[in-house]
């Protein structure tokens, strides 16, 4: 018997703008529910997506903050199989997420430092990650998996 | 996003925290909050019951006033009841082992007068 697959894609574009995170949040709700990903794997798209741009936002170069972010959720269903995959890109300087050195948990509360959050959450919240850089800009994909109950 | 704070007497208070601790939602609660929690020595519930969505920004703001009000002699706790997606952030991100989480009310306000 051969597979059904099933191919859905929504595309978004902002502004390197903290003030464009939550419309980047919203349009991700409104398209995920509307290819019928779970709250459960939205939730965590969603905040691999606010991490992934605050960190543009936050660490970005001029480049980084005058041109527009692109956004892509692309999700995938091969029979039961389903994977919702947001993919990041901007025009910094090439930074791989998928590979930087996250911080050591601090031990107590008098250690702990702000930021190096972000980097840990996108890895735990994401079941797959992808980075590549290309004309000048980053690619960085994340990928949530779940199995379709009928 | 909203915040509220009741004074149960001098030294303890609770403050609830509700809507998205996103980049926006944390900037527009972050001075009201550190006044709130860290400007004085006292014992603080923070309720993040009703916190829909918690991202690092929000963290780091929890962190610093937490951070602040133990140099103060205080102490913080956190307040998380039922809230799967917000304990499941605290716990990926080891947060309630600094900040100590409870899911029971009368649990949070125990540990923080402890």
């Amino acid at each position: 018997m051969s597979a059904s697959i099933r191919n859905l894609v929504a595309e978004l574009t902002i502004k390197a703008d903290a003030e464009r995170v939550r419309d980047a949040s919203m349009w991700l709700a409104q398209s995920g529910t509307e290819f019928g990903v779970p709250e459960e794997e939205l939730n965590r798209l969603d905040l691999c997506l606010n991490e992934a741009l605050a960190n543009i936002i936050s660490h970005g170069n001029p480049a980084a903050l005058t041109c527009p972010i692109h956004i892509l959720l692309d999700v995938r269903r091969e029979n039961d199989a389903c994977e919702a995959t947001a993919t990041v890109s901007d025009a910094g300087p090439a930074f791989d997420t998928s590979s930087a050195t996250i911080k050591p948990r601090p031990q107590t509360l008098a250690d702990a430092e702000p930021g190096g959050l972000g980097l840990l959450m996108i890895r735990s919240f994401s079941d797959k990650l992808a980075y590549s850089y290309s004309h000048g800009r980053n690619h960085l994909s994340f990928s949530v998996r779940w199995i379709e109950t009928r | 996003m909203a915040i509220e704070f009741e004074d149960v007497n001098d030294t303890f208070r609770r403050i609830k925290l509700s809507g998205r601790l996103d980049i926006p939602g944390t900037e527009a609660i972050s001075i009201k909050f550190t006044n709130l929690a860290a400007s004085a020595s006292r014992r603080v519930v923070v309720d993040l019951t009703t916190v829909s969505f918690l991202a690092s920004i929000g963290i780091r703001e929890l962190i610093s006033s937490a951070k602040a009000l133990q140099l103060r002699g205080g102490r913080m706790v956190l307040l998380v009841g039922d809230n799967v997606a917000v304990s499941k952030t605290l716990q990926v991100t080891g947060i309630d082992a600094l900040i100590p989480m409870f899911s029971n009310p009368s649990e949070a306000d125990q540990a923080a007068l402890a």
